[in-house]
């Protein structure tokens, strides 16, 4: 795939130049170039199977975690190639959160679960700074007001969609430039993914998202910009409200009407 | 005869009444009979059943029964008549007497044996030529009933399945008999030996010396805390510093780290350290361990080291643990969902932090009901601590002193002649129920945390 | 970095992650990860060097078992026996013919001979034995004055191998200027039976012991560990005496091997007056033992054939019977022998129980059928390692390494079933 579909912002805040995945000797991702900036959540929408998760998560380096996958092409962060040697993958993935499709706190308490990551990145000096973040990070998720009397419960108790909201609280506590997140309401009923979707709303502008889902109402209602997936390549990307009523390809224009997917 | 010559020929006949019977059941299809319910050779079974099974089970009775009808046979001799009635020496010169008339080059002791051997010879052989003979006609007389049942709406088929059902079933029960067996002689020597030691004295005496003597019916010398603290010391504490930490980070070292091909070759060999037999270990840690450890504490200036000391059992013991632990980490580790892993990888923690922190404790009731299950496995082993640890029943904590455990005692109890009536005997039944309870104990809560913890991740 | 350092909504100052402090942190936290996984590497790199430590120290002591010291020994049979003809050495006047000759007699007399009055001491004591079958192996020895290779005692072996006592040293060395000493493959340790000298001691018995034992093990616990599995996986109804069974079965496999020798004794020799140190109680109480490990082998086993084929053969009519012993079972021998194997090296290696029911019987010939007083192969080796004789300890490491060359046989066999068996459905 060309450049001419990717839309060049002003100051990107994260840029792929012609990204190709193999996994093994299967190519997962057939050449992607994209930018994503601060101000628009952008949606990777596609049928399944057609590489927008894998392509999502090369841009935080969790393909790096299967042995045979195999990233080739640029991303930059901040203009700096996030797969060069100079880039360190642990700092990378605190600058590029990620929240996966289905949550997954870890079996510690509430608190613990949103602490994880200051206290691993050293982000707080003391308690009380812990404690802001920790505090800081629930009310941002929304989950604040459920949860502040029983921080120290086990994040596994909470019910689906808080537990999706606890983990976006963790991503959120590292303070990351970036938050990638996999699908991430469909394991939950419609009203925690409405809740989740007003979080997303609110969390725009302060970091860059890039949300996958396979719901192109979700994709319409929370995203600013929306890439089509097919097959491994990137067939589209634009303004959501061009690609939904007014897309350039045919095969948008076909997965968009239901044709097939 | 020889009763497996006897049993050939059994199974011989069974065989010949399979084949007539399956080849009378075959000639119905030939000719035409209306509805023939079974195959032929279901017809074959059935009747082979019924030639073997009653004839086996009358040998199995009659060889249980034989001896004493042969006994009973040479007391009713004349000769007999000349035996002290001291039952004792009675008993011991009929028993010389049927070794030797089995065997002519057995040593015996008392002449009137040799008097008496010819006598039981012949007794033994006329029972076993008796049993022979009812064995062959129950044989044919089964044969020849089942062959009259052989009809084209005879249903052998169910009736041999039926059987079949009824074998499944007696098989699955020698696991309840076998326990029960366990449990009712533990039990049944344990109350006879309380009834010389009270329980209480066994259980939290601290004197371990034991002896036959009993005096006004009470035996002295079996407070066993001594033994129960080496047992925990070697096989709960030293075996388990050992093992847990190699264990555990051997099994994190190969799912977490490993390249396929190192995990390929280094599984297998840390599985051949629990393929060693104990009594290998034992004599490595008497002939290798023991005397290093010993030269090396009386290096570092401890003068009273034994030469069989608590520290090289444990360590060696704990070597033997290493792929119990390390293959129980491995699978509860494996039962973490993967989710949690990337989920902890994608906040930018390092491998070694994920572990720490989001593996080992999501991973923790599965890897503590595994080292349960160590600790009752070592705790159960004897061969190391028998040639390692020593008999001194020792109260201390020096790992470099020689202390005894309960498998070490119950080997020293029962070497030698066992008689059943003396405490030694007796205590190490008593020994053996507390180590019986003790390890179904450890079992049961193992298995509970770990079943517990994978319904946590199912 | 972006251009406004302070996040408004968190109130916090945007990390640095570039910052030295920071990047200090990083590296303290990589020299961490390199630390844990050093120690991961060198968890698994000290128990295999244990093992090989062990394996290299058996080795090392066993090879010696296997060679052992002769020394020459001048016999002039013609002189010793008188005349014997030709024709008294054909078959039928043969056996008359060797038994009329006293060997031991004439063994001490050409000891005397060649090393003088206490010569004796360089031979082992049951030397005259190896001099008595060379003779019956080659009659013809009779005919003249020959020189015979016999087994020196086990002093002088051991001074051969590496240290003895002051004497046998200077014997050695004596033996050896003459030329009159060499090492030899030790057949007599394959072939012979225990003994008193370890220089003529033998595994044979103590093998043919294990293998008898393990001949009924197996027929034992075989047939009911498998027709238990298939009971408990295709039969049996959820009721109380299934979850019975089950927690016995389960009991059983956990229960420390010690206690069932415990059982033999009270039930096998105390109650039913078996035998003791015979081959079918101990065959009979590893049985109990080994059997839940094969009803444990050949559940799984029966529980990895799909439904699917059971469902096929129940379509064209099978009765549930023929389900299970003409389409289920032979799919899962594999795994049931897998587990069988490897329950069977278990119960090979296995000596508490068997020290129980006194299956430590000192015998010189090898037991010739189940109920004979027998040993087995781990029990020679704990009943060997305890002598106080020096000249054992090589006889105890080489019965390990025979004993440890059957275990990974066995358990090589299982392994290359289940890689060449194992199905995917």
């Amino acid at each position: 795939m060309l450049d001419n579909t990717a839309t060049s912002s002003t100051n990107p805040k994260m840029s792929a130049r012609d990204v190709k995945v193999f996994y093994g000797d299967k190519q997962a991702i057939k050449g992607v170039s994209i930018d994503i900036d601060m101000d628009n959540v952008v949606a990777f929408i596609g049928p399944s199977g057609c590489g927008k998760s894998t392509f999502l998560r090369t841009l935080n380096r969790m393909n790096d975690t299967i042995p045979i996958a195999r990233v080739e092409g640029d991303i930059t962060l901040d203009g700096e190639n996030i797969y060069s040697s100079k880039m360190d993958v642990v700092q990378l993935r605190a600058r590029v959160g990620m929240v996966f499709q289905k949550p997954n706190p870890f079996p510690k308490s509430i608190y613990d679960n949103v602490a994880y990551g200051a206290r691993i990145h050293g982000l707080a000096p003391n308690k009380a700074e812990l404690d802001q973040i920790v505090e800081n990070s629930l009310v941002r998720a929304g989950l604040w007001n459920e949860v502040k009397d029983r921080l120290s419960d086990s994040g596994t108790a909470l019910s689906g969609g808080q537990q999706q909201r606890l983990c976006i609280a963790r991503a959120i506590a590292v303070d990351p430039e970036v938050i990638l997140m996999d699908e991430p309401c469909s394991a939950l009923d419609p009203i925690a993914t409405a809740k989740i979707e007003e979080l997303i709303h609110e969390l725009r502008g302060r970091y860059a998202i890039v949300i996958v889902t396979h719901n192109m109402q979700q994709a319409a209602r929370v995203s600013q910009k929306t890439a089509f997936f097919h097959l491994g390549t990137m067939v589209e990307y634009g303004d959501t409200s061009d690609i939904f009523t007014n897309p350039r390809e045919e095969r948008t224009r076909d997965y968009i009407t239901g044709r097939y997917g | 005869m020889t009763s497996t010559a006897i049993l050939f020929l059994i199974a011989g006949l069974g065989l010949i009444t399979w084949v007539f019977a399956r080849a009378r059941a075959g000639r119905f299809i030939q000719q035409g009979a209306a509805s023939v319910h079974s195959l032929p050779s279901y017809h074959g079974w059935y009747a082979a059943m019924w030639a073997v099974v009653p004839a086996i089970l009358f040998m199995l009775v009659w060889s249980t029964v034989a001896p004493a009808l042969g006994s009973y046979a040479v007391l009713e001799s004349p000769l007999a008549a000349q035996l002290p009635t001291d039952a004792f020496e009675r008993a011991a010169i009929l028993s010389e007497a049927r070794s030797l008339s089995r065997n002519p080059d057995v040593k015996v002791f008392n002449d009137a044996a040799r008097e008496l051997a010819p006598l039981y010879a012949d007794a033994d052989r006329n029972y076993a030529m008796i049993g022979a003979l009812a064995a062959f006609l129950l044989c044919f007389a089964g044969a020849a009933y089942a062959f009259t049942r052989i009809r084209p709406d005879f249903r052998a088929r169910t009736q041999v399945e039926r059987t079949v059902m009824l074998a499944l079933l007696l098989a699955s029960l020698i696991a309840i008999l076998a326990t029960l067996g366990i449990v009712a002689s533990l039990i049944f020597e344990t109350v006879r030996f309380f009834n010389l030691v009270s329980p209480f004295e066994f259980l939290f005496g601290l004197q371990w010396n034991p002896s036959d003597k009993v005096v006004d019916g009470q035996a002295t010398g079996f407070g066993a805390v001594p033994l129960f603290w080496g047992t925990v010391f070697i096989g709960a504490i030293i075996a388990m510093l050992v093992a847990i930490p190699l264990g555990l980070m051997s099994a994190i070292y190969l799912t977490q780290y490993a390249s396929a091909n190192v995990r390929k070759w280094m599984k297998p060999i840390l599985e051949i350290l629990a393929g060693v037999p104990t009594v290998v270990y034992g004599y490595f840690a008497a002939l290798t361990v023991a005397p290093a450890l010993r030269s090396f504490a009386v290096a570092i200036g401890i003068t009273d080291a034994s030469s069989e000391s608590a520290l090289a059992a444990g360590l060696v013991m704990g070597v033997m643990i290493i792929p119990f632990v390390s293959s129980m980490a491995d699978d509860s580790i494996a039962a973490v969902p993967g989710s949690m892993r990337d989920g902890s990888l994608a906040m930018g923690a390092t491998k070694s932090e994920t572990i720490k922190q989001v593996l080992i404790p999501a991973a923790l009731p599965g890897v503590v009901g595994g080292v349960l299950l160590a600790v009752s496995r070592a705790i159960g082993e004897t061969m190391i601590v028998v040639m390692a640890a020593g008999l001194a029943a020792n109260l201390t904590a020096n790992p470099f002193a020689s202390v005894t455990t309960v498998t070490t005692q119950i080997v020293q109890l029962l070497t030698g002649d066992t008689d059943f009536n003396s405490p030694m005997t007796l205590a190490a039944f008593a020994l053996g129920l507390t180590l019986f309870i003790v390890t179904l104990l450890l079992n049961i809560v193992a298995l509970q945390i770990v079943k517990k913890y994978r319904e946590a991740y199912d | 970095m972006p251009a406004n350092p302070q996040t408004p909504a968190t109130g916090r100052t945007k990390t640095d992650w570039m910052g030295e402090a920071m990047q200090k942190r990083i590296a303290r936290r990589y020299a961490a990860e390199r630390r844990f996984k050093w120690m991961g590497l060198g968890a698994v790199a000290l128990s295999s060097l244990f093992l090989a430590f062990l394996l290299v120290v058996m080795v090392g002591n066993g090879a010696k078992g296997f060679i052992s010291t002769e020394a020459t020994l001048t016999v002039d049979l013609p002189a010793a026996t008188g005349s014997i003809s030709p024709e008294q050495l054909t078959q039928p006047r043969l056996a008359a013919t060797m038994a009329s000759i006293d060997v031991r007699r004439i063994f001490d007399n050409a000891v005397q001979a060649q090393y003088g009055e206490d010569g004796a001491r360089f031979f082992a004591s049951t030397a005259w034995t190896a001099l008595r079958d060379q003779l019956t192996e080659n009659p013809n020895l009779v005919m003249s004055k020959t020189k015979v290779w016999l087994p020196t005692s086990s002093d002088i072996d051991r001074a051969a191998k590496d240290n003895s006592t002051p004497e046998a040293e200077a014997d050695y060395a004596t033996l050896r200027k003459a030329g009159e000493v060499r090492q030899t493959f030790n057949w007599r340790f394959l072939t012979g039976s225990d003994g008193t000298d370890p220089a003529q001691v033998g595994i044979w018995g103590a093998l043919k012991g294990s293998l008898i034992t393990m001949v009924v093990t197996l027929f034992l616990a075989f047939p009911v560990g498998v027709l238990a599995a298939v009971y408990l996986e295709e039969y049996a109804s959820k009721n109380w005496l299934t979850d019975l069974i089950e927690v016995s079965i389960n009991n059983l496999a956990a229960v420390p091997s010690i206690i069932f020798g415990l059982l033999g004794l009270a039930v096998f020799l105390q109650f039913f007056s078996m035998p003791r140190s015979a081959a079918i109680v101990g065959g009979l109480t590893l049985a109990l033992m080994t059997m839940p490990v094969i009803v444990i082998a050949a559940r799984n086993a029966i529980k990895a054939v799909p439904p699917s084929i059971r469902e096929a053969a129940m379509g064209v009519g099978a009765s549930p019977v023929q389900v299970v012993f003409h389409h289920v079972l032979p799919l899962a021998i594999p795994g049931i022998m897998t587990g069988t194997i490897i329950g069977m090296a278990r119960a090979l290696g296995e000596t508490a129980p068997l020290l129980m029911i006194g299956m430590r019987a000192f015998t010189t010939t090898p037991p010739d059928g189940l109920t004979d007083p027998a040993t087995v192969l781990p029990v020679q080796i704990f009943l060997w390692s305890d002598e106080v004789n020096r000249g054992f300890v090589e006889k105890t490491s080489a019965a390990i390494i025979v004993l440890l060359v059957f275990l990974l046989t066995m358990n090589a066999i299982a392994v290359y079933l289940r890689n060449r068996f194992e199905t995917r459905w």
